[in-house]
């Protein structure tokens, strides 16, 4: 390297770097990615699921040495060997699955790199620099300094997060998927924080696939695509989000997703699978739902919402303290995964190298792996499936003699998923539960697994996907459950949503209470029913509301899609006047305000309906009232 | 690492007929690649290397009768290995079978005082079976550290051997016993073709069974054998009941020899048994290793004793002699893997 290559580049680039490859056993993770990175921008970095962007944060961060290419950081040649060298060059990274170690303080745990070196550690300047640190982020009353970790919430835990690395002074600071599990008001905090940090003259990567954020806080981006990078340094504000879609896909969205429309005549279609009052604590609390034959159903929500944990207490993974569960019909009480197994449910789980390969057992008893689990006798009852194991090998479009195969993990992740799923295919399920099917695997696999759900779907399995990106939920199923904090709150058709319907819908309890405030003390002062809602051109969905006289109910209650000439107060959604608005037959007056995030982001409206006959405040109050206490919930 | 003949070869090898011959060849040259690469095969080239070493430094090495003393030797601590390959593939481990073999024998011993053979072994193999059941429960369903709780039942075990024998030898069993070592059927010791038996019925059921698969599953990946509806507590128990039974059942053959038991009998089998299966190529994180593997490394275990013992090497460097060559070993093929592996 010299520094005539590096000349080329702005002055201001504090990070170059060209033709990055990185190949994982079989799978080529990296092929050519280059990235450029300036002090002061706040530089998106996108990709669909497998596209390498994380991999790609990874060698950056020191986590993963890569096979090829450059990296030049502040003008000199970048050869990392381990996170502390990076760390020590000022390049630090909030991960996806936080790094944190749990059982340690958040005092500790911000400080955790200089734990590592020799000499003792003074807890009176670490207690003071702490609070400087978050002072500087606006944050120095939410982090209690001497609380485990483990205690806090997904939010707090990255705080900390950031705080370690401001306590390195990093310069570079990535931010791997960060919102994935936080809330949209938490999401507006992390990007006041962020903004904040860019002015401070620090060069940040924000690495993620939810499109609206991206063109909320980037300046620049670059997109990924199958390990190389498809469009480096485009200014944020030159590009449309059509632009960005097809440089991630690399063609239209449409051909990914065979997207159902809203079929009403399915309705009549039986439910194969259905779930009451299911709890297993403390992760699932209260879950409903029903799947019908040939349906693919989905289970939205963000991570941490407790969707896993659901389908793990379904399966008889996990203990189950409450509820029902039917299929066809037949009441069934799996006590563990052989009982569910034999009952025909099938679960895919979300980790794979985790949960579901047995690395020393080859691909084809991999393969057969669930059969054997199944399997009632002494001997191994391969023989039976045999001519089964081959139609699905050649539908996966697996050379037979790649079963043999001694190690399954010289497979690419997307092989490795079909393998998994085929290995449930193979029992013929009635139902079939998986659990992010396309957490890293290639666009093309991607495309083939969904081919594949919609295949068994339609051949009578009733399926169930879980999955935290919105868009594959969307795209790929035909009704989504919501869950929050371990409750499902909301069961609607994915016609009816889009992304930042499901974003809203899926906030975690802990962000709803303050709304929960605001509506609970506009009733409390007015009476009548408080309501927070998202309204379309002819529909609206109901996110939270809070009856104090059920007199004035609207129609509608949380969770809930209607048209607006189904509820009770169509006139008043219709207009959605500055004033109260009283129905045509006189028996309710709704008064509707808009409310936006301090970003300016529309939030839908916080609605206000009164009896009839009851004496209406006046509008303006009611609306000042509003505003003042969402900015107190803030 | 080939680890397993495939249980399946039938069904693997029908879609090569039809391709042709080129597909068959192709076949032949992953088996041959396999063979190649395959653990067990290293370790048998180890095993030929040590014993022309050996037959070079000592005439009598090779010769007929010292031969069938090689087997001789090798049938306790052989069949102990077995029970030990069970545990280890799970992901376990059992310290405590040199001191179950001891309570096993003790209780062998006082029960042929007042019970017919048959009877006396079965009570043996009893007590084996019920210290492992015991130590099975506490791992599989109480999920304890298996190094923990075969650590304090080897304590219990050899305490247990002390109490019941009274602190002394016992001896004086009726000479029948004897019987199922110095017979011959076709010229082979009775128990050396027991230990054959065994050593087929254990490969046999690792390999064609579902219980045998369960066992490999759980070693590794406990997790994903769990999810696919294996029955992971039941194969997770079994192993330790397997390991107390046949330390009773190896025991046995050592007391129908010297027709006597003493309350330290069987003191440090345990790290004897685990050298052997780690040698035959079993990884101690579990998932990995055979049968095969394990008769090798008991194999290399009592030719290497052996060939010490002719070539009048003092016992106290034996234990550095024996413990070098399976350090080495394993170094060796680590660095032959990690090769393999880039």
């Amino acid at each position: 390297m010299n520094s005539a290559a590096v000349a080329g580049y702005g002055e201001e680039a504090i990070l170059v770097a060209s033709g990055i490859e990185k190949t994982f056993d079989r799978t080529r993770a990296l092929a050519g990615a280059d990235l450029e990175l300036r002090a002061g921008e706040v530089h998106g970095l996108l990709g669909a699921n497998g596209a390498g962007k994380s991999t790609l944060s990874k060698v950056i961060s020191g986590h993963v040495q890569r096979d090829a290419g450059r990296l030049v950081y502040k003008g000199r040649p970048l050869a990392l060997r381990s996170t502390r060298e990076a760390l020590e060059a000022g390049i630090a990274i909030v991960m996806q699955e936080t790094s944190l170690a749990p059982d340690l303080s958040v005092l500790e745990n911000i400080f955790l790199p200089e734990l590592g070196r020799p000499g003792l550690l003074s807890y009176g300047s670490m207690r003071r620099r702490a609070v400087g640190l978050l002072a500087n982020l606006g944050h120095e009353h939410v982090l209690p300094l001497d609380r485990e970790v483990a205690r806090l919430s997904a939010a707090q835990r990255q705080l900390v997060e950031i705080a370690k690395a401001l306590a390195l002074d990093a310069d570079l600071i990535i931010f791997d998927e960060p919102t994935a599990s936080l809330s949209p008001s938490e999401v507006e905090r992390l990007f006041d924080i962020m903004a904040k940090l860019r002015d401070d003259g620090r060069a940040l990567i924000f690495v993620s696939h939810r499109l609206e954020e991206v063109f909320a806080i980037t300046d620049r981006v670059t997109i990924m695509r199958e390990g190389a990078t498809v469009a480096a340094s485009q200014p944020t504000a030159s590009l449309t989000q059509a632009e960005v879609i097809r440089h991630m896909v690399g063609r239209d969205i449409g051909a990914l997703y065979a997207t159902p429309g809203l079929q009403e005549e399915d309705e009549r279609a039986p439910a194969v699978f259905s779930v009451e009052n299911l709890a297993a604590p403390p992760a699932v609390r209260n879950v409903s739902f029903f799947v019908r034959r040939g349906e693919i159903l989905g289970l939205g929500g963000l991570v941490g919402a407790g969707r896993s944990e659901t389908a793990e207490a379904i399966f008889g993974l996990r203990p189950r303290s409450a509820g029902t569960i039917r299929l066809e019909g037949r009441e069934i009480a799996p006590r563990k995964p052989a009982d569910a197994v034999r009952a025909g449910i099938g679960f895919v789980a979300e980790d794979r190298r985790v949960q579901n390969i047995v690395p020393d057992l080859s691909v084809k008893e991999n393969l057969l792996l669930a059969h054997l689990g199944a399997h009632r006798g002494f001997g191994l009852g391969y023989r039976r499936r045999r001519q089964k194991v081959e139609e699905l090998m050649a539908a996966l479009g697996l050379p037979a003699e790649r079963l043999l195969d001694a190690n399954m993990l010289n497979f690419s992740g997307g092989m490795q998923q079909k393998i998994i799923i085929a290995r449930w295919l193979l029992l013929e399920p009635k139902v079939l539960i998986l659990d992010e099917p396309t957490k890293g695997v290639d666009i093309g696999t991607r495309q083939a697994i969904y081919g594949i759900l919609r295949r068994i779907a339609d051949e009578g399995v009733a399926v169930v996907v879980i999955s935290s990106d919105f868009e594959e939920l969307l795209g790929v199923c035909e009704r989504v459950v919501v869950m929050s904090d371990g409750n499902a709150i909301a069961d609607l058709p994915s016609a009816l949503l889009d992304e930042e319907k499901l974003t809203l819908l899926a906030a975690p309890r802990t962000s709803m209470t303050r709304n929960t405030e605001v509506l609970t003390a506009l009733s409390g002062e007015c009476g009548g029913v408080g309501f927070w809602a998202l309204l379309d051109e002819d529909r609206l969905l109901c996110l939270n509301s809070v009856v104090a006289d059920p007199a004035a109910a609207p129609g509608f209650a949380a969770g809930e899609a209607k048209r607006l000439a189904d509820t009770r107060i169509p006139a008043a959604l219709a207009r959605r006047g500055g004033d109260f608005v009283t129905e045509p037959d006189g028996s309710r007056a709704t008064l509707l305000v808009p409310v936006t995030s301090r970003r300016g982001h529309d939030l839908g409206w916080i609605g206000l309906t009164l009896p009839g006959e009851a004496a209406r405040p006046a509008a303006e109050r009611v609306r000042e009232r509003i505003e003042a206490l969402n900015a107190e919930a803030g | 690492m080939q680890k397993q003949a495939d249980p399946m070869t039938e069904t693997s090898r029908s879609p090569a007929r039809s391709p042709g011959r080129s597909a068959a060849a192709a076949g032949e040259g992953r088996l041959l690649k396999q063979l190649a690469t395959s653990l067990e095969l290293r370790m048998l080239g180890l095993a030929l290397v040590i014993g022309a070493v050996l037959s070079l430094l000592s005439p009598y090495f090779l010769t007929e009768s010292n031969i069938f003393n090689i087997l001789d030797q090798s049938v306790v601590i052989g069949i102990l290995s077995i029970g030990m390959t069970f545990v280890i593939l799970t992901g376990g481990i059992d310290l405590s079978v040199g001191s179950v073999a001891g309570l096993s024998g003790i209780v062998l011993g006082l029960a042929l005082k007042d019970y017919p053979i048959p009877v006396a072994i079965l009570l043996g193999v009893l007590t084996g079976a019920g210290v492992g059941l015991v130590s099975g429960i506490l791992i599989g369903y109480f999920r304890l550290a298996a190094f923990v709780v075969t650590l304090g039942m080897m304590a219990i075990g050899r305490s247990l051997a002390y109490i019941f024998s009274g602190q002394t030898a016992i001896s004086g069993f009726p000479s029948d016993l004897s019987s199922i070592v110095y017979t011959d059927v076709f010229g082979i010791p009775t128990n050396v073709l027991f230990l054959g038996f065994a050593y087929l019925l254990a490969w046999g059921y690792l390999t064609y069974t579902k219980g045998g698969r369960t066992i490999y599953a759980i070693g590794s990946n406990k997790e994903a054998a769990r999810a696919a509806g294996l029955g992971v507590l039941f194969y997770s128990i079994l192993p330790y009941v397997v390991s107390g039974a046949l330390a009773a059942v190896a025991i046995t053959f050592s007391v129908a020899q010297i027709l006597s038991v003493d309350p330290l009998t069987g003191n440090g089998m345990e790290l004897d048994a685990i050298a052997a299966v780690v040698i035959g190529g079993a990884s101690l994180y579990g998932g990995r290793g055979s049968i095969v593997g394990t008769l090798i490394g008991v194999l290399i275990m009592v030719m290497i004793r052996n060939g010490l013992n002719l070539l009048g090497v003092s016992p106290f460097w034996q234990g550095s002699a024996i413990g070098s060559i399976i350090i080495m070993a394993l170094l060796v093929e680590r660095l032959v893997r990690a090769r393999s592996e880039r």
